[in-house]
């Protein structure tokens, strides 16, 4: 497939009037023709203000958006072939889920026997042959939520937007959604990009992940990249959970942490300079006192199903491990790591890098 | 079933005042409207509205107050609408729409409509000072319109504003995305579902600018004979209360069908939602953005 933007962001800052914060700051974004991006990041970071610009539905305050390389930044929601999955689905209350479906087909003065066949389809797609006459009213959450997608996919846009379209739904629900979601999108093959605060969902569904945070983007990748080689101590503490502790890296492949050297694999750092060591819990492991490269007492253990959940007190940081033995909780162990799998990040620096400091 | 009880007797006040206040004067009509002076049984005084004049008071009373009624109709979306998009609260809405004329004495509102209008009023002041020559309107079927379409247009306004308000952002957003200028969000989503709240304000305002005798009295000059005015007439100043009570009558009966018409519509809407089989009910059931079927009044 063709490696072209079908969406592009160029300069995008969004700034809200009543009461002049910014949900959007100076944002570049390229997405290509076919691709699943999701927008990934706290609660009020700008990911629904993005998406409501590019769906048409807010303008940017400054800065253009661009569909197939032609400037759409005025054209109005109506005139953008790109259709939106509501978070609380916005189905018309007043139609049944059959002219619910064929509400943009119709707008669009297609035969009528042309829009039965289509959304007889899409019916089948989402798994809701037959259900035609019903009322809205009478649907569960998750069979709203296929008729919010049926009525998008639909009308064939060239791209699709989805609003934490399973915030809604309970956690087994949304599970078998997103695997749905995921061989809608490989059937229609239309460009998806997908909003959620859900980390798991996102690593789960997406081409490339967007993380933001206050209206900045932290780090673009893939979500092998994403969890692995998290940029700053923002994206490492989001995505997953994470160790964030303050270190000297002493030169290369060194960093000191609370008094301690340990090896690492990380260059190119000015020497002695103040970093943030990442470290995954699960990338820690539980040894026999004075085996690893600091001790600690064991203040907590719960058993998570697949692996014990451990908090272990060292100096005044607690580890958080992850690990499939157990440990006595009041007695002392030792705590080690391979050296690539600690991940060293420079400390922001300027006050606008500030902000991707986790607050 | 105790609570139930209770809450029953609650009721029992209101049912006094409907029985002494609308029911025994309801019997008390229909039984003058039977008689005639001597107290025998006859018909002539129902089918009164058949004569000329009634039936031409009738006609008129028709006319004006479908004038009005569409008058008030097309005035109150547009209204609404702006109202919906200043974000102005239900309660805000009422105490400036309802509450706020109603402390001016509805009289009085007439009798200074009536200045306006009238041929030296305020009305034609101001045209002439533009240069325009002055409009007859005072003691005219305009004048009427004029004044029932200024008191009634709020009760137009409420029912309509509460099924508009109750349309989410994001279903207008979703008929937009779907490919709806603004024009086809108003005919294929705001329009639709504001029929219960547009049914009504259509009967809060057809029946009594129908009815009304006051307004046709005050602004009409006494020169427009609506039906209510010869009902009022034949109660008061020629004392002929069993025609009076037979113009009531067939009026009532009148209402009565034609009210119908909305009402049956109603009762057919609302049957599906109840047909819905047990198995259906069992599913789990996210009550979204349904439009609710509340209406004040
Ligand atoms: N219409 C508006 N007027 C003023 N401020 C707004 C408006 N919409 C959003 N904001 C602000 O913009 C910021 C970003 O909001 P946005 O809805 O994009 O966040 P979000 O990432 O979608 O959050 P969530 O995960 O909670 O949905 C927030 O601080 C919010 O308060
Ligand atoms: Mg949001």
């Amino acid at each position: 497939m063709a490696e072209e933007n079908i969406i592009e962001l160029r300069n995008v800052t969004k700034r809200f009037e009543d009461d002049g914060s910014i949900a959007v700051k100076d944002m570049n974004l390229a997405v290509r023709r076919g691709e699943f991006v999701t927008f990934l990041g706290p609660s009020g970071c700008g990911k629904t203000t993005t998406l409501r610009m590019i769906a048409g539905f807010d303008t940017p305050t400054s800065g253009s958006i661009l569909l197939n390389g032609r400037d759409i930044t005025a054209l109005p929601p109506n005139k953008r072939p790109i259709n939106t999955v509501f978070q609380r689905y916005a189905l018309f209350p007043h139609l049944n889920i059959y002219d619910n479906i064929a509400f943009g087909l119709k707008l669009k003065k297609l035969p009528e026997d042309e829009i039965r066949e289509k959304v007889t389809r899409v019916l089948e797609m989402v798994d809701m042959a037959g259900f035609e006459k019903r009322n809205t009213q009478t649907l569960s959450g998750g069979q709203q939520q296929r008729v919010a997608i049926a009525r998008a996919i639909v009308n064939e846009p060239e791209v699709l937007l989805l609003d934490e379209p399973l915030g809604a739904l309970d956690l087994k629900l949304r599970m078998g959604m997103q695997r749905e979601l995921m061989r809608i999108k490989k059937e229609v093959n239309i460009t998806f990009i997908y909003v959620t605060h859900d980390q798991g969902e996102a690593l789960t569904m997406s081409d490339r992940i967007i993380v933001m945070n206050k209206g900045i983007i932290q780090q673009e990748g893939d979500p092998v990249s994403i969890y692995d080689e998290p940029q700053n101590a923002f994206v490492a503490d989001f995505i997953g959970e994470s160790n964030i502790i303050d270190g000297i890296m002493l030169k290369d492949c060194l960093v000191r942490i609370q008094g301690i050297d340990v090896e690492c694999v990380d260059t190119g750092f000015e020497p002695n300079e103040k970093v943030d060591v990442v470290i995954r819990p699960e990338d820690l492991v539980v040894t026999e006192l004075g085996a690893g490269f600091t001790d600690g007492l064991v203040t907590e253990v719960t058993y998570e199903g697949a692996y014990y959940d451990i908090r272990v007190q060292a100096a005044d940081y607690e580890w958080h491990l992850q690990s499939n033995v157990s440990a006595m909780p009041g007695t002392r162990v030792g705590i080690s790591i391979l050296p690539e799998n600690i991940q060293i990040m420079h400390k922001p620096r300027s006050s606008d890098e500030e902000i991707l400091k986790k607050d | 079933m105790d609570r139930n009880r209770r809450r029953q007797l609650l009721a029992l006040p209101y049912v006094a005042w409907s029985i002494l206040f609308t029911l025994i004067p309801l019997f008390v009509i229909l039984r003058y409207a039977m008689v005639d002076k001597e107290g025998h049984f006859t018909v002539s005084y129902i089918f009164a509205f058949l004569s000329s004049v009634n039936a031409k008071a009738f006609l008129i009373s028709l006319e004006i107050a479908v004038i009005c009624t569409v008058i008030c109709v097309l005035l109150a979306y547009p209204l609404v609408m702006v109202v919906r998009r200043l974000k102005i609260s239900r309660m805000s809405f009422m105490l400036f729409f309802l509450i706020m004329p109603m402390w001016m004495n509805f009289i009085l509102r007439m009798l200074a409509l009536q200045m306006i209008l009238s041929s030296n009023g305020i009305l034609n002041m101001l045209l002439g000072f533009l240069g325009f020559p002055p409009l007859q309107i005072a003691n005219t079927n305009t004048a009427v319109i004029i004044g029932v379409v200024y008191d009634y247009l709020p009760f137009m306004m409420l029912p309509i504003f509460n099924t508009i308000s109750d349309i989410g952002e994001d279903v207008l957003e979703a008929a937009r995305d779907l490919g709806a200028g603004p024009f086809t969000v108003f005919r294929r989503v705001i329009l639709p579902m504001s029929l219960p709240g547009l049914k009504s304000g259509i009967t809060i305002v057809f029946v009594p600018s129908m009815t009304s005798f006051v307004i046709a009295d005050i602004l009409g000059g006494g020169k427009i004979q609506l039906i209510g005015n010869i009902i009022e007439q034949e109660f008061t100043r020629s004392s002929n209360w069993n025609l009076g009570s037979g113009l009531s009558v067939s009026l009532m009966l009148f209402m009565l069908i034609s009210m119908t018409f909305t009402i049956k519509d109603e009762i057919l809407t609302k049957r599906p939602a109840e047909e819905i089989s047990e198995e259906e009910k069992a599913e789990p059931r996210v009550v979204g953005d349904g439009v609710s079927r509340r209406t004040v009044l």
